[in-house]
């Protein structure tokens, strides 16, 4: 589903966010990514979808070239993967039912989307979608009157309705508080189990990582340092993943 | 030690403006009678020009419409150009530079230059409201382009979207609300503008008030003046609801 091939990134100000990665993540898997801030989690699922644009390496995504598309390739893979954010993103402004219809954006006219009008069925599916997240009688709220777990159950419902084969979440939970996080990550346990959708979630915090992650993989100053199933995490095996490097250079 | 010498310099830059202008408290005072003589001699307005001072007021405010809906639109291209996360960074400092040049002339200025060009009337009036109000539009719209959240606009990339499509989703949401406020915000000042573009000829109820003062007719002009402040306060006061309701 997912094959990253020795992938780097060395941004221009000389920070390594990754250094040599491979991984192959297989349809149905729910990957905890860990690692404590500045290991690359971000950068790693950013270069899934090309938000950033790596300095060597390849990924694909469901056979389909991400580092080498078009724009028009691009589109097409972004399409399929669903991107969750930490600050969710949304636009303030726009109602929760609009800013659920962006994730419909691709699929849709674009000239019937420049004009706001959403085909009754891509209106339908995000009501709906709604509704599975947690959220109805919201739809015409401003988003910015949510709470930031209602805020980010939005984030999700939008990259839900792209209907995606991927779901990646960076940090998802980290604005909200332990309750809330709980909830968000059961909730995408729920559509990983359900939808039998990959998911991808980078969390700095532990205890959640395996709890949720079928698989957790470990990132260090930019490289895997651990690959495995959440059952066999061995506390040293934890530890060695967040130790902090005393030079912060890559080992 | 710096600080003192800071302020000392600032009061005496006050001190000798207010010297060379020939600032005189008494000469106030003194003034003061024919300051109420003036007054009284306004009183009471003559309502026989309140027809003249309507259409005046009509002009006035038509002016502040074209030249406020003209100038918005010139400025959308120039702001785009004018903000750094926009603009490439030649263009960004040719643009504000430019801008900078333009806005430090009033419309009145403008409006004396364009009564030369293409003679009297109310035509002079609104390119010189279309000049100064698209200059200064395109400075508050790139400022807002430049405060703009950038995450949300990753967000719609993020799904796939086309680059009109972000554009439509991403940001224009974030700021039409800003540029309509901006835009009614000019609107008020324009009608302010354009109230005294008459005193140089280029149209509106200016030109009603400078000809009852220099006639020395003072009851036709306080009419005037009146009209002219009812216009302005029920613009601002539905000018402003309305802004208050964008943002």
């Amino acid at each position: 589903m997912i094959r990253v091939r020795g992938l780097s990134k060395r941004y221009p100000s000389g920070t390594v966010g990754l250094d040599g990665v491979s991984l192959d993540v297989a349809a149905g898997e729910f990957v905890a990514l860990i690692g404590s801030s500045g290991a690359g989690k971000s950068t790693l699922l950013r270069c899934l979808n090309g938000l950033v644009s790596p300095s060597a390496g390849t990924v694909s995504v469901d056979d389909q070239p991400v580092t080498s598309a078009s724009s028009a390739g691009l589109r097409s893979v972004r399409a399929r993967v669903g991107f969750v954010f930490q600050q969710f993103n949304l636009l303030k402004r726009l109602s929760v039912l609009d800013n659920v219809l962006v994730g419909s954006l691709a699929r849709v006219d674009v000239w019937r989307s420049l004009l706001g009008r959403f085909p009754a069925e891509d209106v339908e599916r995000a009501r709906r979608t709604l509704k599975r997240v947690g959220l109805e009688g919201v739809e015409a709220q401003r988003a910015d009157t949510l709470s930031g777990g209602q805020q980010q159950r939005v984030a999700i419902a939008r990259a839900l309705v792209q209907e995606p084969r991927v779901l990646l979440a960076d940090e998802p939970m980290s604005s909200l508080d332990p309750a809330l996080s709980r909830s968000v990550m059961e909730l995408l346990r729920d559509i990983n189990r359900e939808d039998g959708l990959t998911v991808i979630a980078s969390l700095h915090v532990l205890d959640l990582a395996t709890t949720y992650g079928k698989r957790i993989v470990g990132l260090r100053a930019g490289r895997v340092v651990h690959d495995g199933p959440a059952a066999g995490l061995s506390p040293a095996a934890a530890e060695a993943v967040f130790a902090s490097d005393p030079a912060g250079e890559p080992r | 030690m710096v600080r003192w010498s800071g302020w000392l310099a600032i009061a005496a830059a006050i001190i000798w403006s207010a010297w060379s202008t020939e600032v005189s408290p008494g000469r106030l005072i003194e003034g003061f009678p024919f300051m109420l003589d003036f007054i009284r001699r306004m009183l009471p307005p003559d309502p026989s020009v309140l027809g003249q001072a309507l259409r005046g007021a009509l002009q006035t405010l038509q002016i502040a419409v074209v030249g406020t809906a003209v100038g918005a639109v010139l400025a959308l291209p120039v702001a785009f150009a004018a903000a750094r996360n926009t603009a490439p960074a030649w263009a960004f400092y040719w643009t504000r530079s430019a801008l900078n040049v333009f806005r430090a002339m009033d419309t009145l200025v403008y409006a004396l230059f364009f009564v030369a060009a293409v003679g009297l009337g109310p035509f002079p009036g609104v390119l010189a409201v279309v000049v100064y109000t698209a200059t200064v539009l395109a400075k508050l719209y790139s400022e807002a382009i430049e405060a703009m959240d950038p995450l949300p606009v990753e967000a719609v990339e993020a799904v796939g979207a086309t680059r009109l499509q972000v554009l439509r989703w991403g940001v224009v949401p974030q700021l039409v609300p800003h540029f309509l406020s901006f835009t009614l915000y000019r609107f008020e000042t324009n009608i302010r503008a354009a109230a005294v573009l008459g005193f140089v000829g280029a149209g509106g109820i200016g030109f009603y008030i400078q000809t009852y003062l220099r006639l020395l007719n003072y009851p036709a002009a306080s009419t005037v003046l009146l009209v002219l402040v009812v216009m302005v306060m029920v613009v601002d006061f539905a000018s402003s609801r309305l802004r208050a309701r964008l943002v």
